[in-house]
């Protein structure tokens, strides 16, 4: 089961590490966040605290995509079959987030 | 409060230069907000800060001051603290 979970992942670019958390705790981890326990759970507040934002009443979730930018790395988070999928990847730009 | 001017400064300038932004807000730390346009108001000042802040305990460096992003088909809120104040830009799609 963890190898269908994560084979996706494994393959995503310039990713230094990933997390797969379920309500009930970490099911994989790998690379950089192998092990990081402290991650996954700032990481859960975070995904649980963006779920409460709500535009216009919206009824669905706000998000399909969460990204934590960093100077040197980013944090992608998303959502999906009641688990979160965390990649951590190189960031190589380094302009400013263009707004 | 000088702090509010500023806010105001930015967020017009926000508004004018880039049609696509559709919300600008601007909280303190515990929340609080210090002005607001468009699409963000006062009901999401206190999950901005508070994202901002999770985000900022993923790295030990105070010095890294980490951008959210929640991406979205219609479009993207990013969020993030310069010092005391953090600022949220709703941007949509165009």
């Amino acid at each position: 089961m963890t190898t269908a979970l994560t084979q996706g992942l494994e393959r995503i670019p310039d990713q230094i590490g990933y997390l797969v958390i379920s309500e009930d705790g970490v099911l994989a981890s790998s690379g950089e966040l192998e092990n990081d326990e402290h991650t996954a759970g700032v990481i859960m507040q975070m995904v649980r605290t963006a779920c409460r934002f709500r535009l216009h009443g919206a009824a669905e979730p706000p998000f399909k995509r969460m990204s934590v930018m960093f100077e040197d790395y980013i944090y992608a988070v998303t959502i999906s079959g009641q688990k979160v999928f965390v990649v951590k990847r190189q960031n190589n730009q380094r302009e400013p987030v263009n707004v | 409060m000088p702090v509010m001017n500023v806010c105001y400064l930015f967020i017009y300038f926000v508004r004018m230069k880039s049609p696509s932004i559709v919300g600008v807000l601007c909280t303190d730390a515990q929340g609080h907000n210090l002005g607001c346009r468009g699409t963000l108001s006062d009901e999401h000042g206190g999950v901005v800060s508070v994202l901002a802040k999770q985000a900022a305990s993923l790295t030990k460096d105070p010095t890294d001051s980490p951008t959210v992003c929640l991406e979205s088909d219609s479009g993207n809120v990013l969020v993030r603290t310069h010092g005391t104040i953090t600022v949220a830009v709703h941007k949509i799609v165009s």
